[in-house]
C-alpha cells in the first residue's frame, strides 16, 4: 500500500524534481524573507514616524504656548510662529474655540476620545486615524491653562517608502525565484550528468564496444557508481573475452588436425582410381566432410571474431556489379548467371572485397543445398524518397521457399527451421547465413528473405548495400 | 631431381602428411620439426622454397624467416593458424614471399609455390639497363644497383620492382600486383603487396619514409618513377 506512493513520485524523473525542488525552494525562502523584511521595515518605520511626530507635536505646542503667554494672548501670533516653523497642519484649542485648522484638518477631523484626552484629562495622547481616506497620527499635547495643541502628522510618505520597500521585495523575490530556477537547471543537469554518461557508456558495451568505461571522478558519490560500473564492464568483457577466445582456440586447435585430414584426403583422392568402389565412396564422403568441416571451423572462427569486437572491415571502392561477378565466380557455383540491371552497372559501394564476396558465397552455398541448386543472381539500384538509393543483390533459388514465419529465424546460428525439406540436407545447418546478416551489417546494409518475385516456388534473399558517392 | 621444399612443421602428422600430398603434386620434401633443425638443414641441402609455420617451439617461424633472409633470397612461404592481419603482417616483415592459412590445400600450396618460383618474364623493353635516377636495374642479370652499389632484393622483391618497371609512371592497382607477382585473382591479400612495397624501399630509397621511385597513389596502387 505504501510502496505505491514514493514509485509514483518517482515517474517525475530525477531532473524535474530537482528542478521542483530548487524552484518551491526558493520561492518559499523568498516569500519569508519578503515578509519577514517587510514586516519589520513597517514596524520600524512607523515607530519612527510615530517618535518624531510626538517629538515635533511636543515642539510645537510648546511654541504655541510660548506665544500665548503674552498679555492678552494672541492667538495669531502663534499661529505666525507655526508658521515660521513651517508646521503644516497645526490645530489650536485655544479658549473653547477651535483655531488653525486648514483644508480638511480640523477639529471634526479629531475622534472625540483623542480631544477628550488631552482637553478635558490634560493628557498628552496620539491616535492613527483617517482623514478623508488618507492615514494620519493625530498628536495632541495639553497646554496648562490655555487649552490643547493638535497636529496632524500625513503617513502617505511613509506609505510610499513602505509601497518601494514592496515592490523591491516583490522584486527580489521574483529575482531570487529565477535564480533558484537557474540553479535547480544547472543542479539537475549537474545531478543528471554521470546518470547520461553511465546511460551512454551502457549503450555503446551494449552495441559491443566492450572497452567502454566511465571516467573517474573525484566526487565519492558518483565515483561509487563509476566504480561499480567499470567493474561490471570489466567482468563482463573478461567474460564475453573468454567465451569468445574459447570459440577461437577451439577453432585454432582444430584447424591441425584438419591439416592433417585434408592433406591425407587429397593424397588418397590421388590414388581414387586404384582404389575399389567402396573405398571410393568412402573416400567421396571423408573427402566432402573434411571440406565440411572446415568451413564450419573457419565460420566458427569468423563469428568468435565478431562475437570480440575484432572484426575491423578493409573497406575500398568497388563497382557492384564487377565486384559481385567476380564473387560468383569463385562461389562453389562458378556458372550461376549474374543479372545486372542497366542503371546497375557504374553503381559503386564501399565494401571489404573478402567479407562481401564471402557473403555472395554463402548465400550461393545456401541455394546450392537447400534451395535446389542453379541459383540466379540479379542487380538492381532502388532509389526510394525515404532512403538514401541503395543497391540490392538477390539471389533467387528454385528450392521449397523459406515461410515467412520462419524468415528471421534462418539468419540464426545453426538455424534449424522446420520448413518443408528445406533443411532436410545434412549440410549447412550453421553459420553461413548468420554470418551474412554479420558482414551485411557491419557494411551498413541489410540481408532478409522473401519470396521469389516471379511468383515461382523458391526463396529470394537480398542483400542491400548503401550506394557510396560516386567516384571523383 | 625436382625442385626441393624445405617444410618446417613441428606437428610430426601434418608433416608426414603435407609431404605426401607435395611428393604427390612432384616436388622434392625434406623435413624438419624445429628452426634449428631448419637452419642446420638449409645450410646442409640449400632448398629452393622453404615452408615455416609460424609456430614452433624454440626459435619460432618470424624469427627463423629473418635468419634465412640474413644470408638467402629463397621463396619462403608461411603457414600460419590464424588469419588475424598481426601474425600475417609479421610474417611478411620477417621475409616471407607469400602465406597460407591452415588448413590449406597442398594443391594450393603448390600453385602458390609455382608462382614464386615462375621466371621472370622477360621484359618487353630490349634495354637491357633500365635506370630511374639514382636507381638502376639489370634484368638479365636480376641486378639493382642503387648510386653504383649493388642492393640485394629478394626474387619477389624484384619481380615486383621489375612489373612496375615494365611501365614506368603507370599506376599499378594492388589486384593487378597480386595477379602478375604472386599469381592471385581478384580476391588476393593487398597486404601481400603493401608490405612488400614497404620492404622493397627500405632496401632501394634513400629515405624509406618519403619514397621518391615507388610511390603510392592514393586509392589506386603504385608506380614507379625517376
Amino acid at each position: 500500500m505504501t510502496d505505491t506512493a514514493p514509485r509514483r513520485r518517482l515517474s517525475l524523473g530525477l531532473r524535474r524534481r530537482i528542478l521542483l525542488i530548487f524552484t518551491v525552494g526558493s520561492m518559499m525562502l523568498s516569500v519569508f524573507l519578503a515578509v519577514t523584511t517587510y514586516g519589520l521595515t513597517q514596524t520600524n518605520v512607523l515607530e519612527g514616524r510615530d517618535r518624531t511626530s510626538v517629538d515635533t507635536a511636543f515642539r510645537n505646542a510648546q511654541v504655541v504656548q510660548s506665544s500665548l503667554r503674552g498679555n492678552p494672548p494672541n492667538i495669531n501670533d502663534a499661529l505666525d510662529a507655526l508658521a515660521g516653523f513651517g508646521v503644516q497642519r497645526p490645530l489650536i484649542f485655544f479658549r473653547g474655540e477651535w483655531w488653525g485648522g486648514t483644508g480638511r484638518f480640523q477639529s471634526d477631523a479629531l475622534p472625540s476620545e483623542l480631544v477628550e484626552r488631552v482637553v478635558d484629562d490634560q493628557v498628552p495622547a496620539r491616535m492613527i486615524i483617517d482623514v478623508a481616506g488618507d492615514a494620519n497620527i493625530a498628536v495632541g499635547w495639553p497646554i496648562p491653562g490655555v487649552g490643547a495643541y493638535f497636529e496632524f502628522f500625513g503617513l502617505d510618505e511613509i506609505e510610499d517608502t513602505l509601497s518601494s520597500v514592496r515592490l523591491s521585495l516583490v522584486l527580489a523575490g521574483i529575482a531570487t525565484t529565477g535564480l533558484g530556477v537557474v540553479l535547480g537547471v544547472f543542479a539537475a543537469r549537474r545531478a543528471v550528468r554521470p546518470v547520461g554518461a553511465a546511460a551512454q557508456a551502457a549503450k555503446s558495451f551494449a552495441a559491443g564496444r566492450l572497452d567502454t568505461r566511465l571516467a573517474p571522478t573525484d566526487d565519492p558519490d558518483l565515483s561509487l557508481l563509476a566504480r561499480s560500473f567499470n567493474d561490471m564492464a570489466a567482468a563482463l568483457q573478461q567474460r564475453v573475452e573468454r567465451d569468445a577466445r574459447f570459440a577461437s582456440d577451439v577453432s585454432h586447435e582444430l584447424r591441425s588436425p584438419l591439416m592433417t585430414l585434408s592433406a591425407s584426403v587429397e593424397v588418397m583422392d590421388a590414388r581414387r582410381d586404384e582404389m575399389p568402389e567402396r573405398a571410393q565412396a568412402a573416400l567421396d564422403l571423408l573427402k566432402s566432410d573434411v571440406q565440411r568441416f572446415s568451413g564450419l571451423v573457419e565460420d566458427l572462427l569468423e563469428i568468435s571474431r565478431f562475437d570480440a569486437g575484432a572484426v575491423r572491415l578493409h573497406l575500398e571502392e568497388l563497382v557492384a556489379a564487377e565486384f559481385v561477378r567476380q564473387a560468383v565466380a569463385v562461389s562453389s557455383l562458378p556458372a550461376t548467371p549474374v543479372t545486372v540491371a542497366p542503371e546497375a552497372e557504374e553503381a559503386i559501394i564501399r565494401g571489404d572485397r573478402r567479407r562481401l564476396a564471402r557473403a555472395i558465397a554463402n548465400l550461393i552455398d545456401n541455394a546450392r543445398v537447400h534451395g535446389g541448386g542453379e541459383p540466379e543472381v540479379s542487380i538492381e539500384v532502388v532509389a526510394d524518397d525515404d532512403e538514401p538509393a541503395a543497391i540490392h543483390i538477390a539471389v533467387d533459388d528454385h528450392g521449397p521457399g523459406v515461410p515467412p514465419e520462419e524468415r528471421d529465424l534462418v539468419f540464426e546460428r545453426f538455424a534449424r527451421g522446420g520448413g518443408a525439406g528445406r533443411r532436410s540436407s545434412s549440410e549447412g545447418a550453421g553459420l553461413g547465413l548468420a554470418l551474412v546478416d554479420e558482414h551485411v551489417r557491419m557494411h551498413g546494409g541489410r540481408v532478409w528473405v522473401t519470396d521469389r518475385p516471379d511468383g515461382e516456388p523458391g526463396a529470394r534473399f537480398v542483400i542491400r548495400l548503401p550506394i557510396a558517392e560516386e567516384l571523383a | 631431381m625436382g625442385t626441393r621444399i624445405l617444410a618446417v612443421e613441428d606437428d610430426e602428422r601434418i608433416r608426414a602428411a603435407v609431404k605426401l600430398a607435395l611428393e604427390d603434386e612432384g616436388w622434392t620434401v625434406s623435413e624438419a620439426g624445429s628452426g634449428e633443425a631448419a637452419i642446420e638443414q638449409f645450410q646442409r641441402s640449400a632448398p629452393d622454397v622453404v615452408l615455416i609455420d609460424i609456430m614452433l617451439p624454440g626459435i619460432d617461424g618470424f624469427e627463423l624467416c629473418r635468419t634465412l633472409r640474413r644470408t638467402s633470397d629463397v621463396p619462403i612461404v608461411m603457414v600460419t593458424a590464424r588469419n588475424d592481419t598481426h601474425d600475417i603482417v609479421a610474417g611478411l616483415e620477417a621475409g616471407a614471399d607469400d602465406y597460407l592459412t591452415k588448413p590449406f590445400a597442398p594443391k594450393e600450396l603448390s600453385a602458390r609455390i609455382r608462382a614464386l618460383l615462375r621466371r621472370i618474364r622477360p621484359l618487353s623493353t630490349s634495354h637491357a639497363r633500365l635506370v630511374f635516377g639514382d636507381l638502376e636495374l639489370v634484368p638479365e642479370e636480376g641486378k639493382v644497383l642503387r648510386d653504383g652499389q649493388e642492393v640485394h632484393l629478394t626474387k619477389t622483391e624484384f619481380r615486383l620492382l621489375c612489373e612496375l618497371a615494365e611501365n614506368p609512371g603507370k599506376v599499378f592497382s594492388r589486384e593487378s600486383l597480386l595477379d602478375k607477382v604472386w599469381g592471385y585473382d581478384y580476391f588476393g591479400d593487398g597486404r601481400l603487396v603493401d608490405v612488400h612495397i614497404r620492404r622493397l624501399r627500405t632496401k632501394v630509397e634513400h629515405d624509406p619514409a618519403n619514397p621518391r621511385h615507388v610511390v603510392t597513389v592514393r586509392g589506386l596502387g603504385y608506380r614507379l618513377q625517376a
